[in-house]
């Protein structure tokens, strides 16, 4: 079947007087099948919400082509958008406005009758709220609301960020609920952005994940667990001072590897046999004291898989990732920031 | 259409609506309650006839100076020879100067009578301008409110189609505003009408006060109307209502001012053709003269409600065409 969403080679640039240019978006594919929920996974600036306002034709782009069910976008947005709802990023509502006005004016716009406002305040669990103004609502409400204002056409795609934001573990699983009944029952396509692996392992059929305006992954959420899980190992040695040099032996010696180095302790993952690990540094007068076996958790995939592993004792700073694939990039520069 | 219907709906049920709209009307209703207090159906017989003796007696004190040839030797007068500012008059202009002669009736009746047909139009046309004034701020809130409320980019979601949205705002605005002007207007008319015949004159209307009434009023809710095409311009050139408003009432106030003073400055021929309230003027009355004399003679300009219809006009529909463009063209959020 073709796909719901489709975006080849997108770009962005935002340019300032007197700063570099920065690429928010360099050259980033997205595909997304009809009936999945689609996870679209990556760190913070990673260009998630910036993809998804040029999808839906708030920003302009500087390069690549889009297609929502088939049309091109954003040429052909205003025939489409009746079938597509969307969230982008925590969108506000006027605040003096009840939420119910909220989603009558929007609705009245859009010719679709205003008895369908109460059906999706009662979906979001914001049926004993309508009637208050926005001002008075928490963050978890509003964004209810928003979730709300975009299930009202009854799309066929629905688009949003961060819909867990702000939401209480109760407001996640039925959101959750929500979001898989729709998809697996109505038929509908959901594409969620998300930075938590675990949210979108917990509610999403596949995945794409980006990092720095880049896709680095995309697929079946199983399979790509499954091939980059799998177990890590964590060496110490008696002196912590050797854990630098250890790093760059296994390096060196095998392909395919990541080595992290921790305060005083090394992961390596890829890696196949503990026996390689000990001859390898052994060859090199490395003593290792201790060597376990872990299971990596989502939480290393994550940083793994986008490149924002934490090095010891600094703080990574926003857009410092790098894709896995292009270790050079690695290295901070600075230079666009 | 749907669209155009929900912008009405947005603009009908903002709070800022109702204040003005309360404050219109209670505003309109004082006004014609201090002019009805103010006015008076003409003098009564006793009025007249004490405004009378009063101009009797100050023509008579008159008449005693100029024919008696020395009346500033009495004592009670004598500190006029000694003035210097009199040496050059003739006795009977320093007594002009000292009693007004041919002093009237009217000079002593101190009674205003409203009066409908001349006063009428004016007045009216005056508040139908308020009211454009208002309804631009109104519209500048509504346009201003959502983009700074962040509700914009969510309507964009929903429309993508800009234009479209731009022009169901724009539609929705005007028609906000000539129902506002239209209902004020004929407020108006009916009160003031009844302030003229209960406490004041009406006149008669005929045909050609009625064609210059209606094209007068025609004139001022093309005004207001194009006000407020220019409150949602700015407001869409500055995303933010306090910019638009900022840039109105700076203008109005300061700008306009300080434009004069360069005119004055600079030593330029008529410098209140740099006020725009020249332009409105002569907008609304259909006619405005400005005078000069800086050179040896007195100059004279004439702006004709044409002219400032295209001054003004041409202001309008540049901003409309910024903010049309930058709205079509600039990311949204
Ligand atoms: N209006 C803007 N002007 C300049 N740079 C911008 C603008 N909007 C976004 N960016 C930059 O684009 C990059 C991507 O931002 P984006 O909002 O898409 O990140 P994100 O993936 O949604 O992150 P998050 O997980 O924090 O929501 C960031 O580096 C950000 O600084
Ligand atoms: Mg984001």
């Amino acid at each position: 079947m073709a796909p719901v969403i489709e975006i080849s080679g997108l770009r962005k640039t935002y340019r300032k007087l007197m700063r570099q240019p920065h690429h928010a978006l360099d050259g980033l594919d997205l595909e997304v099948r009809p009936g999945e929920v689609h996870g679209f996974l990556g760190p913070n600036g990673s260009g998630k919400t910036t993809t998804l306002r040029a999808l839906l034709g708030l920003i302009g782009t500087d390069g690549g082509s889009m297609r929502i069910l088939g049309e091109e976008v954003p040429r052909r947005l205003p025939q489409v958008v009746g079938r597509v709802g969307a969230v982008v990023e925590s969108p506000q509502f006027f605040k003096h406005f009840s939420g119910r006005l909220t989603l009558r004016i929007l609705a009245e716009s859009a010719g679709i009758p205003a008895t369908r406002v109460d059906e999706v305040l009662e979906q979001v669990g914001l049926r004993d709220q309508a009637r208050q103004t926005v001002k008075s609502y928490s963050l978890g409400m509003r964004q209810r609301l928003a979730v709300a204002q975009s299930l009202l056409k009854r799309p066929e795609l629905l688009v949003l960020d961060e819909p867990a934001n702000g939401l209480d573990p109760a407001g996640i699983h039925h959101m959750r609920a929500l979001l898989q009944w729709l998809a697996h029952e109505q038929g509908v396509t959901v594409l969620v952005s998300s930075h938590l692996l675990s949210e979108v392992q917990q509610l999403c059929d596949s995945m794409t994940i980006v990092s720095r305006g880049r896709r680095i992954v995309d697929g079946k959420v199983a399979d790509i667990l499954a091939g980059h899980s799998g177990s890590q190992m964590s060496v110490r040695f008696a002196d912590p001072a050797e854990v630098s040099e250890a790093v760059e032996v296994l390096m060196e010696a095998g392909d395919n590897l990541t080595v992290t180095a921790e305060r005083d302790r090394l992961l390596v993952s890829g890696a196949s046999d503990p026996a390689w690990i000990t001859k390898t540094l052994a060859d090199r007068s490395l003593y290792l004291t201790e060597l376990v076996t872990e299971t990596k958790n989502l939480e290393s995939v994550f940083l793994e898989l986008t490149g924002t592993a934490p090095q010891a004792g600094r703080a990574v700073q926003v857009g410092q990732s790098a894709p896995a694939a292009d270790p050079e990039m690695t290295v901070p520069t600075g230079a666009d920031r | 259409m749907n669209l155009y219907k929900a912008e009405i709906h947005r603009f009908a049920r903002r709070r800022l609506s109702l204040i003005f709209g309360i404050c219109g009307f209670a505003g309109l209703l004082l006004f014609s309650a201090v002019l009805a207090f103010n006015s008076q159906t003409g003098p009564t017989e006793a009025e007249r006839a004490e405004a009378r003796e009063m101009a009797d007696n100050l023509n008579a004190d008159y008449d005693r100076c100029a024919e008696d040839e020395e009346f500033f030797e009495d004592p009670e007068h004598v500190w006029v020879s000694e003035e210097p500012h009199f040496d050059d008059m003739t006795h009977e202009e320093i007594c002009a100067e000292l009693f007004p002669a041919q002093a009237q009736e009217e000079d002593f009746l101190y009674v205003y009578t409203f009066h409908f047909e001349n006063e009428g139009t004016g007045i009216i046309s005056g508040i139908a301008v308020l009211v454009g004034l208002l309804a631009m701020l109104l519209a500048s809130s509504v346009v201003g409110a959502e983009w700074s409320s962040g509700g914009m980019a969510n309507l964009l979601v929903w429309h993508p189609a800009r234009m479209r949205v731009w022009g169901a705002k724009l539609a929705a605005g005007l028609t906000v505003c000539a129902a506002a002007v239209v209902a004020v207007v004929a407020l108006a008319f009916v009160l003031l009408y009844l302030v003229a015949a209960l406490r004041g004159e009406t006149g008669t209307l005929d045909a050609a006060w009625w064609q210059d009434a209606l094209g007068r009023l025609t004139r001022s809710l093309a005004l207001a109307m194009g006000m407020t095409v220019l409150g949602s311009s700015l407001a869409m050139l500055g995303r933010h209502t306090a910019i638009a408003g900022g840039v109105i009432a700076g203008y109005l106030v300061v700008g306009d001012l300080l434009v004069r003073l360069a005119g004055f400055a600079l030593n330029v021929k008529f410098p209140n053709r740099f006020s725009l309230y020249t332009w409105v003027d002569a907008w609304i009355s259909g006619r405005v003269t400005l005078r000069d004399w800086s050179g040896r003679f007195e100059e004279t300009m004439t702006l004709t409600a044409t002219d400032a219809g295209l001054l003004l006009g041409g202001i309008v529909l540049v901003f409309t065409a910024l903010a049309t463009w930058s709205f079509a063209r600039r990311d949204a959020s």
